[in-house]
């Protein structure tokens, strides 16, 4: 995954919704956007612009790829896919997140 | 897989800058598209406002756009651009480092070029000729003699039909035929007789008519000649008329029916070509004239197909023959590899590697110093360094930076250096390999490559990343400490491993001269060499005859001598000739050593006789042309040249060397002759032969020799006694002479061959080049250490004055006197200059201990004479003198340092 603060939550949680929804199947820029939208039921409330910066990352650290297509309605579409690596950065990160989530689930039980 | 998806993703993105941008408008675009579509379908809104919508769901665009662009790296390349631009600023701002740096960089660059070319030039050459790399030669190897069988003839038939790997099999014969021009002028021409598939193989189309054409092999062909571009140029001024004419090649004639372009000299050396006619065509095995053999590889086939191949070929001849064949062992290799180079791709990259790594080397020392200079450049600016770090420039950007400076420095140098490496191959490399080989192979180029272009890239780079990276990571490391403390004190500091490269350098600066004095020395001693007559007045020439192969050896030599006769009388009646007369080698040639035994019933007490000496063979003239007294008894008469008279003229060199002062008139000495010593058994075969006359003397020493010349003339004839060197005394410029000697010796015999003509006194001129050539390096070298070792002391008193302003002032303030103030700036490099010299003084101990142990220099004096240790010792004052010229600047710097500037630094 690429380097990132711990405290970028939000960033961290849209690369992992980008993964997950590219795991499924390769997508376009919008396509991607209305699955996590759907995913999430709207409680990711961001911009949908910033979604390509996000893939720009990723591409760059080699987790996803990219390249030309046409949608169902003839029409011209950049479609990006999942590689092995991203494959393998996302059984690891949503290892990881479980493993967060459970403790903060522990911690919520006690109080 | 990962790095590589994610190099390329970043490759395409950081330069196709224009096609990313409109890569990203084009998503954008769509995702708009899709949005308001699916808006309006889902919503039922009116198209404008379900763009309205999607546009606010996308959030600003631009924004987006730069998070991209920033992600992209283009800020990182605007960085790198603006400290290529800081680094030319900085060349122009700082041209002292500009220059020491820069030559330092410059020459290591321009070694390592000049290394490296020459490397690949014997290793890997390559022939200039169309799909030269799959020219191949061919020979059988006598592994129980371990040498070559030429005589190939045979098997060149057989492999000729067998080989399927090898196209166009051929072989080629060395001829030297005399060329009589209009003139009348004879001179020799190197003539390759070869087959006509040579012109297949060197695919060169001729210039003028045609090439040699499988025709012209068949005995009863006309015969005829292909003449190179230079022989074309000055024997026949060019003239295009040339083909068809017919010309005179020694004693026989032969039509001119092509010209080869310029530069053309396939198979190696050659001025012209003629048909390969062997007298017998179906040689019988391992018999026949002695040819090399060349082929090009089938289209597809490789050089291990050809080597396998060859290998059954080579099996079923040595099962078949086993009487001629059972020892050759035959072999295939790239045709430029035979005369040398690397056997395989591994020697040659052992070997690459080995002279890479002195070029290394060389390249981290110098670069070292170049890092010392930019470091204490780099600490002057320090405070610089501080802000930048404290608004946020990482270290690693800090360290590109200088590392961009040391590479703008280095890319000057690199420029700089190749100029002086081009310079250097041209004017320098081929006269090197000229000077050392007889035949240069016309692949042999030394000129710049683009693989030596690429090469001092590397370097150049390698060279930023030292000079550049290492102060980089030394001023980064302390920046802590600078912020802590302001802008002054504390920080980096001169570790030991300075020091003692300054110390090293001086004393390898110190110790130059001496390599520097020794060879000065050598180069005076054979350029002031006293040959004992007047050298610059004789002209000599080798004469040569061609031997017509059905003569016996003894009618020919006998033919030899009248024509050497002949043309004795000719020369000798030409106008300003004083004399001539004839000798198997020249003075300060190579002579060959004799073992000598001497009559005495017992012999010499002393062990220090020598008991070897040169022997020439001499015609009975030649101590009259030379104008050499004959110092006691006699010297040779006509009558004892005819071989039965069996007198010696000893020299000088003999009667101190080897009679030990003794008179030498009378006594009999015998020569070691064919492996037979003149005292061991088998001696009483060898003749004694009576000293009958003494001469000074005549340079019977080859000139790079150091010892004692000692001489033995024998009496002969020339012709038939030896292949005679004919020397001709003359009135005015003996090479004048030259062009009519050449048009009496055509005119005696068409076949006798004038070659080498120089002047007496020249005969040690390739020597005087090469070493000329290395004191000129060793003095380039010098030159360069010393320029390093004063930057270096330079840079660090300056660095040290800088760094101790505040320390200075307070001294002043407090009153210590300017003496104190100097002389504890002065310690250190007092000190380091002090060491140097001393190891330096010990390095020249030891070398010259070395050196007189060595037999080349067995026979100087030991040790330094008083006038040497002199100049030494004043060169050693000087090299102090002007190692604290250069700590004049940074001196005056701080005592300039006001008391009050001083606290202000604070």
């Amino acid at each position: 995954m690429p380097t990132r603060s711990p405290s970028d939550a939000l960033r961290g949680s849209l690369d992992l919704l980008v993964l997950k929804t590219l795991s499924l199947q390769p997508m376009h820029g919008w396509g991607i956007a209305q699955r996590v939208q759907q995913i999430s039921d709207g409680a990711l409330e961001v911009n949908q612009g910033s979604l390509y910066p996000a893939l720009q990352r990723l591409e760059q650290a080699g987790l996803v790829a990219s390249e030309w297509g046409t949608t169902d309605h003839n029409r011209r579409a950049r479609y990006y896919s999942l590689t092995a690596a991203g494959r393998r950065a996302l059984g690891a990160e949503v290892e990881s997140w479980r493993r967060f989530a459970a403790g903060l689930e522990a911690v919520l039980r006690t109080s | 897989m990962r790095l590589f998806h994610a190099a390329r993703a970043r490759l395409r993105l950081l330069f196709a800058r224009r096609a990313a941008e409109a890569r990203m408008d084009e998503e954008f675009r769509f995702h708009l598209d899709m949005e308001a579509d699916r808006l309006a379908r889902a919503e039922g809104l009116a198209p404008a406002e379900a763009r309205r919508r999607a546009v606010v769901a996308f959030g600003l665009a631009e924004r987006h756009r730069d998070a991209m662009r920033d992600g992209r790296g283009l800020a990182w390349l605007g960085g790198l651009s603006l400290d290529l631009k800081l680094g030319f600023r900085m060349l122009v701002k700082y041209p002292g480092l500009t220059i020491v740096g820069g030559l330092a960089m410059a020459f290591a660059i321009c070694v390592g070029a000049v290394v490296f070319e020459t490397v690949r030039l014997f290793l890997a050459p390559a022939l200039p000729l169309p799909q030269g790399d799959r020219i191949v030669h061919l020979r059988n190897w006598d592994v129980e003699a371990n040498r070559k069988e030429p005589r190939a003839l045979h098997d060149l038939q057989v492999w000729r039909q067998a080989m399927r790997s090898v196209t166009d099999l051929g072989a080629w014969q060395d001829v030297t035929r005399n060329l009589v021009g209009r003139d009348g002028e004879a001179r020799p021409l190197r003539i390759a007789a070869i087959t006509a598939s040579g012109f297949r193989v060197a695919a060169t189309p001729p210039l003028l008519g045609r090439a040699v054409v499988p025709a012209d092999e068949r005995a009863d062909a006309p015969p005829v000649v292909v003449l190179g571009h230079e022989v074309w140029r000055l024997r026949f001024a060019g003239d295009s008329g040339v083909v068809g004419r017919t010309i005179q090649l020694g004693d026989a004639y032969a039509t001119v029916v092509g010209v080869m372009p310029s530069g053309f000299a396939f198979p190696v050396t050659h001025d012209a070509w003629m048909p390969l006619r062997p007298e017998a065509p179906d040689a019988a095995p391992r018999a026949g004239p002695a040819v090399t053999m060349f082929g090009r590889l089938a289209p597809g086939a490789t050089l291990d197909d050809a080597r396998a191949e060859l290998a059954v070929l080579g099996r079923r001849a040595a099962r078949e023959q086993p009487a001629t064949h059972r020892h050759l062992q035959p072999q295939v290799m790239p045709y430029a590899q035979m005369f040398g180079g690397a056997k395989s791709a591994a020697e040659t990259g052992l070997v690459v590697v080995l002279t890479q790594v002195f070029t290394l080397m060389l390249l981290v020392l110098v670069c070292g110093n170049v890092a010392l200079l930019l470091f204490a450049r780099a600490a002057t600016r320090e405070s610089e360094i501080v802000v930048r770090s404290a608004l946020g420039a990482s270290r690693r950007r800090i360290v590109l930076q200088l590392f961009a400076e040391a590479l703008v420095l280095g890319g000057v140098a690199a420029a700089a250096g190749l100029g002086a490496a081009h310079l250097v191959l041209r004017h320098w490399g081929l006269g090197f390999v000229k000077a050392n080989f007889a035949d240069v192979p016309f692949w042999f180029d030394p000129r710049l490559s683009p693989a030596t272009a690429l090469y001092a890239g590397v370097l150049t780079v390698l060279g930023a990343a030292i000079a550049g990276g290492l102060p980089g990571r030394k001023v980064t490391r302390d920046i802590g400490t600078g912020l802590r403390s302001g802008t002054s004190g504390g920080g980096a500091r001169f570790g030991g491993v300075w020091t003692a490269v300054i110390v090293a350098q001086v004393a390898v600066t110190v110790a130059f001269p001496g390599i520097v004095m020794v060879e000065a020395r050598e180069q005076q001693r054979v350029r002031s060499y006293d040959v004992g007559f007047a050298a610059d007045e004789y002209l000599a020439v080798r004469l040569d005859l061609e031997a017509p192969p059905s003569a016996s050896p003894a009618a020919h030599r006998a033919r030899f001598a009248t024509l050497v006769e002949t043309l004795r009388q000719r020369v000798a009646a030409e106008p300003g000739v004083v004399g001539v007369t004839f000798a198997d080698r020249l003075p300060r040639t190579n002579y060959d050593d004799h073992a000598v035994a001497l009559d005495e019933a017992a012999p010499a007490a002393s062990s220090s006789a020598s008991r070897f000496t040169k022997v020439a063979l001499v015609d009975p003239s030649y101590f009259g042309v030379l104008g050499a007294p004959i110092l006691a008894g006699r010297g040779f008469r006509a009558a004892d040249a005819a071989g039965d008279a069996r007198v010696v003229v000893v020299d000088q060199g003999f009667v101190d060397r080897v009679l030990q002062g003794r008179n030498p008139i009378g006594r009999r000495v015998r020569l070691g002759e064919g492996g037979v010593a003149p005292d061991g058994p088998g001696a009483d075969s060898l003749p004694w032969l009576e000293i009958v006359g003494l001469v000074r003397d005549l340079g019977m020493i080859g000139a790079a020799e150091t010892t004692r010349g000692i001489g033995l003339y024998r009496p002969a004839a020339p012709g038939d006694g030896f292949a005679p060197q004919m020397v001709i005394h003359t009135q005015g410029e003996p090479m004048a002479l030259v062009p009519r000697v050449r048009a009496l010796a055509a005119a005696v015999d068409p076949t006798l061959r004038v070659v080498e003509p120089q002047r007496l006194d020249g005969v040690a001129d390739d020597l005087l080049w090469m070493m000329g050539m290395w004191l000129r390096t060793t003095l380039t070298m010098t030159g360069i250490a010393l320029l390093l070792s004063l930057s270096g002391i330079y840079a660090v008193l300056t660095y040290t004055v800088a760094r101790r302003t505040r320390e200075i002032g307070v001294r002043v303030a407090l009153g210590a006197p300017r003496r104190t103030v100097v002389a504890a700036i002065f310690r250190r490099p007092l000190t380091q200059v002090g060491l140097g010299i001393a190891g330096g003084a010990a390095l020249i101990a030891v070398g010259a201990h070395v050196l007189a142990r060595t037999y080349q220099f067995q026979h100087w004096p030991r040790g330094f004479s008083l006038g040497q240790v002199a100049l030494l010792v004043g060169y050693a004052a000087g090299m102090l003198g002007v190692c604290l010229l250069a700590c004049v600047v940074p001196t005056r710097r701080a005592l300039r340092v006001q008391p009050m500037t001083a606290m202000r630094v604070e």
